[in-house]
């Protein structure tokens, strides 16, 4: 056994070795060290199954503050009876010389017969030798004595007279050695420490665990020949929406799905040439009224899709890879799994070349790379990408595939009166979907709520 | 995402010889996603520009192509009629102009059918129809009305029964006391007059958009129908029928025409129509070596007619199918065709070199340097409330960004500070062990045309022992090793700080953010029961490239 000893721990076992059985006060004494030390010293062996403690517990008994006057001066009956042992008294008189306790020990004399009472006059009837509870109040006088050494009956009197009897339910502790602590050898663990001794937590700073999967993504993106590009959360609904080909009377445009900003709108939202095309396209494809001024109207950004659209309606690349991520917003619920500012990734290819099996290419790619293997891709419908696409993915924990991202190429329409004339395939998605998959979350809140017992402690699934 | 209700049950009938798990393992790859499914009960979510996916019938005409047990379009078979008309009116076209209709002649309908019918009619109304606005959909017991009908317009004393109703009552009181009255009225605005459809007998048949009228109500008993779909625009209108139609068709109703005339309206024709596409472009765009004859195959199993000439392709498109704009729509309907799970992901090389932008690399960096200093990072929503970021750090109001309504109390205006939500962060972990250090970086919103979003960088630090001597050094380490500069502090005050312990962040004279102790007040408003000390500095973008 190479365990290490603190210095109080030797000392008790020593101790131990020389006298078998102990209680804490006499290790006190034969080891010389404080009552703390000792307490210590006891439960770090108790845990290390070195020492065994045998708690037992007794009631003792004491005298109070009635008890203790009773003691010295005798139990108020007695001094009545004192006091009438040389003839009878007058009852003034008594009440006189006995003062706070005339009243209780009239009372008791009175009941066991022992006095008489005529005309003003007390005389004793009969004197007993010993009064009920004198015997036990000689036993215990100024010491506290174990109740199962005093006569029950003889006690239950005092006990039903305040102050005094005090009980007090002693824990006395019996420590001894148990078989492996009597074959300890000091020496081989000189001045070393307990190594295994609990040890306080210390909290790590770090980034936050959703940052964490948003960094790690966007270094995907770069590793995969992507470039990051930046731009507003507070956007036009002509960038938002119009040059997303989402007509006007869309209700994903509606107050209940889109954050708008309280009497904002944007005097410049485009070119005029962007402003006509766009215009142009909605209303020879939707036929209805285009309207600048709900183009002008300020909204939190639904996705990161109008940062890309922009960017490329500025810089009309005819290659290009590009990526766009930050938070988003939806007018919803909050619940387990809607919050209503989240963070989403979105990734474009721009190419003459650029097909849709690229796309899942790409996509198929991507998920390998953050540890997500069984997917497979379904058709689906989003207003400014045609074909649409989007990834399931197979969680094994819910046995079941859910989806993730969603993607297309954008459409001619939105991207003709926009001067882009090459493909853009393009693809996004929510990152607290993959975040809650990595750290085996089910409620999405727990990324905004800071609790720091969870920040503190979150380890990625792998 | 609209949902519908089928069995499977059903759509075997409806469909032909196929499985259970055939249709099962198909509906994804039509574009419906299986939302729940309990026997022979399933749930599916469609994409709302594909309202023929609003009964089983459409479904299963779309299942038909994918399994290959029915291929190429539907062809609307409609036998021309003179016996059913309606006349337009034009005092109508100033309110809802378009009228258009067509009779489904010896169906059989039972409750299931009805249900399916009423499902599509409300998808319709709602996607389309842009709640009832756009356009709108009548459906009624042929054999209940008399024709010809007209089409004119009524004052808001006209009396009649209502869809489920017994009594007669005005318009005024269908437009205050109804349901649907309350919902669509705003649709008819003020005007005195409103839309209204009569029957050969005076009697009413329909109140469009609102309401039809209780005689004409389709029961199991119904043998022939009429349907209207009025509007504010023809081609939106005729749109909505030619799905009704063709879901008709497939309910196995023969349909017969009616005639609509006057003001501005016409026959419908609901014919289909043509559109050409390149091979070359099909296969370019799905990255495939399709032949024209296999283009047209898959063209076919997604319900559509094609034939080839040269390279080209010559598209039928049915009416039903005006989610079909240009060639990129045919595109995806070649996919769907040839089968998503078919496609296999192929990796082009990338001649591009993908760079990190530097802003979110700087911010990478400080985020180290934060941790480095014992700081954990922390991420608060942008949208807040009221109450956090002025009213518990007693802060100025007045330049408050609101967004409308929103379902959220606690989202409802955007942060234009970071230190509140840091703030109200440590007061939900007063439980926690101590000390706690905090950090965040992100955007704020400040009022301003346009709207100016800069991003700040805020730290707290909460324990007994914490004082301003300790979150000036870090600030001043952090924004040493972090961006390499040198501030300086200046007494000031400021609400949310205690006054003699607080101080200017200046970088250059110039004032970039401030310092020192949180107020006791604040302290005690959030509940925290050691002293908090805190920065908050907004970094330029000349911080944040260099």
């Amino acid at each position: 056994m190479s365990q290490v000893f603190h210095e109080i721990e030797k000392k008790i076992i020593t101790s131990l070795r020389e006298n078998p059985k102990q209680t804490p006060n006499s290790l006190e004494k034969s080891t010389q060290l404080l009552p703390d030390q000792i307490r210590r010293g006891i439960e770090w062996l108790r845990l290390k199954e070195l020492a065994i403690v045998n708690e037992s517990k007794s009631t003792v008994v004491s005298l109070g503050k009635n008890g203790i006057e009773s003691f010295e001066k005798g139990l108020p009956e007695r001094r009545l009876l004192d006091l009438l042992k040389n003839g009878p008294k007058k009852l003034s008189d008594l009440q006189k010389e006995l003062g706070s306790i005339f009243g209780p020990s009239m009372g008791l004399a009175r009941k066991n017969n022992w006095i008489d009472t005529s005309n003003d006059q007390i005389s004793i009837k009969t004197s007993p030798q010993e009064l009920p509870g004198e015997k036990t109040l000689k036993l215990i006088g100024n010491e506290k004595i174990p109740k199962e050494k005093i006569d029950i009956n003889d006690l239950s009197g005092l006990l039903k007279r305040p102050d005094f009897i005090i009980e007090d339910v002693l824990k006395t502790q019996e420590i001894s050695l148990s078989t492996s602590a009597k074959s300890i050898n000091f020496s081989d663990s000189a001045d070393g420490i307990d190594v295994e001794a609990n040890v306080p937590e210390v909290f790590v700073a770090r980034t936050h665990p959703l940052k964490d999967t948003i960094d790690e993504i966007r270094e995907i993106f770069v590793t995969l020949g992507f470039s990051e590009i930046l731009g507003n959360m507070t956007q036009s609904s002509f960038w938002n929406f119009d040059a997303l080909f989402t007509p006007q009377d869309h209700p994903a445009r509606e107050l209940q799905d889109t954050f708008y900003l309280d009497k904002i709108n944007a005097k410049k939202i485009g070119t005029p040439e962007q402003i006509r095309k766009v215009s142009d396209s909605h209303k020879k494809n939707w036929r209805y009224q285009w309207d600048i001024n709900e183009a002008r109207k300020m909204v939190l950004r639904t996705h990161t899709t109008c940062v890309t659209i922009k960017h490329l309606a500025e810089n009309k690349p005819d290659e290009a890879r590009i990526f766009s991520l930050g938070r988003v917003f939806r007018n919803e619920k909050v619940s387990y799994k809607h919050l209503v500012e989240f963070n989403q990734i979105e990734g474009v290819v721009v190419g003459k070349d650029a097909s849709l099996r690229n796309l899942m290419g790409i996509q198929r790619e991507f998920y390998k790379r953050i540890g997500i293997t069984k997917i497979k891709f379904w058709p689906t419908f989003f207003p400014y990408t045609e074909p649409s696409l989007q990834t399931m993915v197979y969680n094994e924990k819910l046995g079941k595939w859910i989806e993730l991202f969603g993607m297309g190429i954008f459409r001619p329409e939105v991207t003709k009166p926009l001067g882009i004339n090459k493909p853009v395939l393009a693809w996004g998605g929510g990152i607290e979907r993959i975040a809650m998959l990595k750290y085996d979350l089910d409620d999405v809140r727990e990324f905004y709520s800071n609790n720091l017992r969870w920040l503190r402690s979150a380890t990625k699934c792998q | 995402m609209p949902v519908v209700e089928l069995s499977y049950s059903r759509l075997q009938k409806l469909i032909g010889k196929v499985s259970k798990k055939q249709i099962s393992d198909s509906l994804p790859f039509l574009g419906l996603d299986i939302e729940s499914e309990d026997k022979d009960l399933v749930r599916i979510e469609y994409s709302p520009n594909r309202p023929d996916y609003s009964t089983d019938f459409g479904i299963a005409l779309g299942l038909q192509g994918l399994l290959g047990e029915k291929i190429g379009t539907v062809k609307l078979k409609i036998k021309k009629s003179s016996k059913y008309e309606i006349s337009v009116k034009s005092n109508v076209s100033k309110i809802r102009p378009f009228v258009t209709g067509i009779v489904a002649k010896n169906g059989k309908i039972d409750d299931k059918t009805i249900k399916q019918l009423m499902t599509m009619q409300e998808d319709l109304h709602f996607g389309i129809g842009r709640k009832r606005k756009k356009s709108s959909i009548g459906i009624h017991d042929l054999d209940k009305i008399s024709f010809p009908l007209v089409y004119t317009t009524t004052n808001r004393n006209h009396k009649f029964i209502p869809l489920n109703s017994e009594k007669e009552i005005t318009i005024s009181e269908i437009l205050t006391n109804t349901d649907v009255g309350k919902d669509y009225g705003s649709i008819l605005g003020q005007s005195s007059q409103v839309p209204l459809i009569l029957d050969d007998n005076k009697n009413t048949v329909s109140f469009p958009p609102i309401i039809n009228a209780a005689v004409t109500t389709v029961t199991p008993k119904t043998k022939n129908l009429f349907v209207e779909v009025t509007g504010i625009n023809k081609e939106d209108a005729e749109d909505m029928l030619s799905v009704v139609a063709t879901i008709l068709q497939s309910a196995g109703f023969s349909l017969e025409s009616v005639k609509i005339s006057g003001a501005k309206n016409s026959t419908p024709k609901l014919d289909s129509r043509k559109l050409i596409v390149s091979s070359s472009m099909i296969n370019k765009t799905l990255g495939l070596n399709l032949t024209p004859s296999k283009i047209i195959s898959c063209l076919k199993k997604s319900r559509l007619d094609a034939s080839s000439k040269g390279k080209n392709i010559i598209c039928i498109i049915p009416a039903y199918r005006f989610d079909i704009f240009g060639p990129m729509d045919l595109v995806e309907e070649v996919a769907l065709g040839y089968g998503i799970q078919n496609l296999e992901p192929t990796l082009s090389p990338s001649q591009t070199i993908g760079i990190t932008n530097p802003i979110s690399l700087k911010l990478k960096s400080l985020d180290k340097t934060m941790i480095g200093l014992g700081y954990l990072e922390a991420l608060n929503s942008s949208l807040t409330s009221k109450r956090v970021l002025y009213e518990m750090t007693n802060r100025d109001s007045k330049k408050i960004l609101s967004v409308l309504d929103s379902k959220s109390q606690e989202h409802t205006i955007l942060r234009d500070s970071i230190l509140p939500g840091l703030l109200e962060n440590l007061s939900r972990n007063i439980h926690e062990s101590y000390p706690q250090k905090m950090f965040e970086t992100g955007t704020i919103f400040l009022t301003g045309d346009p709207i100016a979003e800069k991003i700040n960088f805020a730290g707290i630090s909460a324990h007994k022992n914490s004082n301003f001597t300790e979150i000036k050094s870090v600030v001043q380490s952090a924004l040493n090793i972090g961006f390499g500069i040198q501030i300086e502090t200046k007494t000031s005050t400021n609400p949310t700080f205690e006054n003699g312990h607080c101080a200017s962040i200046l970088l250059n004279n110039t004032q970039i953010g401030i310092i020192g102790k949180i107020d006791s007040k604040i302290i005690e408003n959030y509940k925290i029961r050691v002293p908090v000390v805190g920065f908050e500095i907004s970094l330029s973008e000349s911080l944040l490239k260099n």
